[in-house]
């Protein structure tokens, strides 16, 4: 069609694309320079006209080029330029802690309410195996010991906590690890969804049961007390973000497991932005974990009733806040789509 | 470039725009740059701090506080360098402005401070896992992104650029060459013209072999579709001068 032997083209093709761009060029390099201002500055009146009279040209360039000249540099540098402009004019405000906060307050809880199934499955395989590592060590102590790390067991049979070794050297620089290390274990909950739930599912029980074994053994040393105390002020907390992780893992996996009637990929994408509000929460709930655990959890510091109902008390509040939010998100737009069907 | 990596942007004067996506391997490539860079930042700034301080025992003197605060601040100096950059280049680190990368919003505006927090923010759950999730995600989403592009709303697009002086005004033509002058309006395909001044601008690039045999070869077509003798073997090149510097001529 652009070849050469196309005919009629020496009459009606505009001139060359040389000629073009020759005749052009001052307005487009005029329009990037204004376009790269919006962002670095003000503009005055006038320019603020220029820039939206250059766009309108470029514009109109922009469909000369596609059809006169198509795959020369000159479309390419039109539509680059265009799209810049174009972004630079019809700019919408929309600030990103506006959109921070929308997550956490309505969109957030709106997931987490809406994949009732997911939070059940993910809450009964970590409940379930830490009863079941309970159990296990209760009645055979050497039954799981082999999910217990080195460190702990010799610890346990010296008749020492751990956590005292891992606290009281540098309770800050230990807070940082905890952080990173409860949040790696949150995001491999949330990306082995990718298993289709497999991993996540592997990954929650064992931790369940790992816990449940340890509290088992240290119980048993005589340690039970002194552990509980560890834990009492952070561990709800951190469970219940770890189970929101394991959600989000299960919602990703139904993409994969049951797309329904859409392609794969698409439902992937679809349920990892879903899963992506639910990790949303996890982020701040596990920074709240490693505040709690790096200031209030190592021995001595406060009383024991008061830790459990710190722990506790903020577990709750996590939930119940979670609950309501979610459905108060879910009950507006349920209403926004009643609205919309009626009239 | 392939057309599923385009993200179209609809405008209210009804023509198409699209931002090129940009995929795993320039991504990558630029936060190695930016890591990298980083890194040497840290090595720098250590290396001159211990030639006047004991860095060591002064950690070591810290409350726990002070701990924490400083393990917080060192995971912060990685966030920190990607955001900073991002909102005073508008959308670019130093490695996403080395391979042409730029992080912009859905509709195609460049990012804000929150975004940017949001988006490198999310890194903290990829980075544990040897950024396999970024890597997959951004491989598998339609829009190319990553977690943190998910829920910030933004993409990464590819920037190309575009020299506009190909397009210069044209060379004066010898004598000899006006026989074209008459055919040269139409000969050339406005890609065709592309090519041309495509292998004019780097040829110097080629060994002297490949080089002659390219114009001639070049040469030859375009001479036979102008209804020409072919130019001997060591005209080609001045053949092709002309023939570009003709169609470069206000018609």
């Amino acid at each position: 069609m652009t070849g050469p032997g196309a005919g009629r083209g020496a009459v009606s093709r505009p001139r060359g694309v040389a000629a073009f761009v020759r005749a052009r060029r001052a307005g487009w390099e005029r329009l990037d320079a204004l376009v790269e201002q919006v962002g670095a500055g003000r503009l005055t009146v006038a320019e603020v006209e220029e820039l939206d009279r250059l766009y309108r040209r470029a514009i109109g360039d922009l469909s000369l080029a596609r059809t006169a000249f198509p795959g020369t540099d000159a479309e390419g540098y039109l539509a680059q330029l265009a799209a810049r402009a174009f972004a630079a004019l019809y700019r919408r405000r929309r600030s990103g802690w506006s959109r921070a906060l929308a997550l956490i307050r309505s969109e957030g809880p709106a997931e987490v309410v809406r994949h009732g199934r997911a939070l059940a499955l993910a809450a009964g395989l970590l409940l379930g195996g830490l009863l079941l590592g309970a159990l296990v060590t209760a009645l055979d102590p050497e039954g799981f010991a082999w999910l217990i790390p080195a460190g702990v067991r010799e610890a346990l049979a010296a008749r020492r906590l751990w956590t005292d070794d891992l606290l009281t050297a540098a309770p800050g620089l230990a807070g940082g690890a905890i952080a990173r290390n409860n949040l790696s274990v949150a995001a491999l909950c949330f990306a082995l969804g990718l298993t289709g739930g497999v991993g996540t599912a592997l990954l929650l029980a064992g931790n369940g049961a790992l816990l449940g074994a340890v509290l088992v053994a240290a119980w048993r040393a005589g340690l039970g007390p002194g552990l509980a105390g560890f834990v009492a002020a952070h561990g709800p907390v951190e469970l219940s973000a770890l189970v929101l992780a394991g959600q989000a893992g299960f919602v990703l996996a139904a993409g994969l497991v049951t797309p329904g009637e859409w392609p794969r990929r698409k439902a992937l994408a679809r349920r990892g932005r879903e899963a992506a509000r639910i990790l949303a929460l996890v982020a701040p709930l596990l920074l709240l974990v490693a505040a709690v655990e790096a200031t209030v959890s190592p021995a001595g510091r406060f009383p024991l009733p008061a830790r459990i109902g710190l722990g506790l008390g903020l577990a709750v509040a996590t939930w119940s806040y979670l609950w309501r939010a979610g459905r108060a998100a879910a009950s507006a737009s349920a209403a926004r789509a009643g609205r919309g069907s009626s009239g | 470039m392939r057309g599923d990596d385009q993200w179209p942007v609809e405008t209210p004067e009804q023509v198409a725009l699209s931002l090129p996506l940009s995929g795993v391997g320039a991504r990558g490539l630029a936060s190695l740059i930016d890591l990298l860079a980083v890194f040497l930042c840290w090595m720098v700034g250590l290396f001159v701090y211990s030639i006047w301080g004991d860095l060591l025992g002064q950690v070591q003197g810290l409350s726990w506080i002070g701990q924490l605060l400083l393990v917080a601040a060192v995971l912060a100096a990685g966030w920190g360098w990607d955001v900073a950059w991002e909102v005073a280049w508008r959308g670019q680190t130093p490695g996403k402005r080395a391979l042409g990368l730029r992080v912009v919003r859905l509709d195609g505006a460049p990012v804000g401070l929150g975004e940017s927090l949001v988006r490198n923010a999310l890194r903290v759950v990829e980075l544990p896992l040897g950024y396999a999730p970024a890597v997959l995600a951004v491989a598998l989403s339609t829009r190319r992104q990553r977690l943190g592009d998910l829920v910030a709303g933004t993409l990464v697009v590819q920037e190309r650029r575009f020299d506009l002086s190909r397009y210069g005004a044209p060379a004066a033509v010898e004598a000899r060459w006006v026989a074209l002058k008459v055919r040269a309006p139409g000969l050339l395909a406005p890609a065709d013209f592309e090519r041309l001044f495509d292998f004019l601008l780097r040829r110097a690039e080629f060994e002297a072999a490949p080089r002659a045999m390219l114009a001639k070869r070049l040469a030859a077509a375009l001479a036979v579709r102008a209804g020409l003798e072919p130019p001997p073997p060591g005209e080609a090149e001045p053949f092709l001068e002309a023939l570009h510097a003709f169609a470069s001529e206000e018609p």
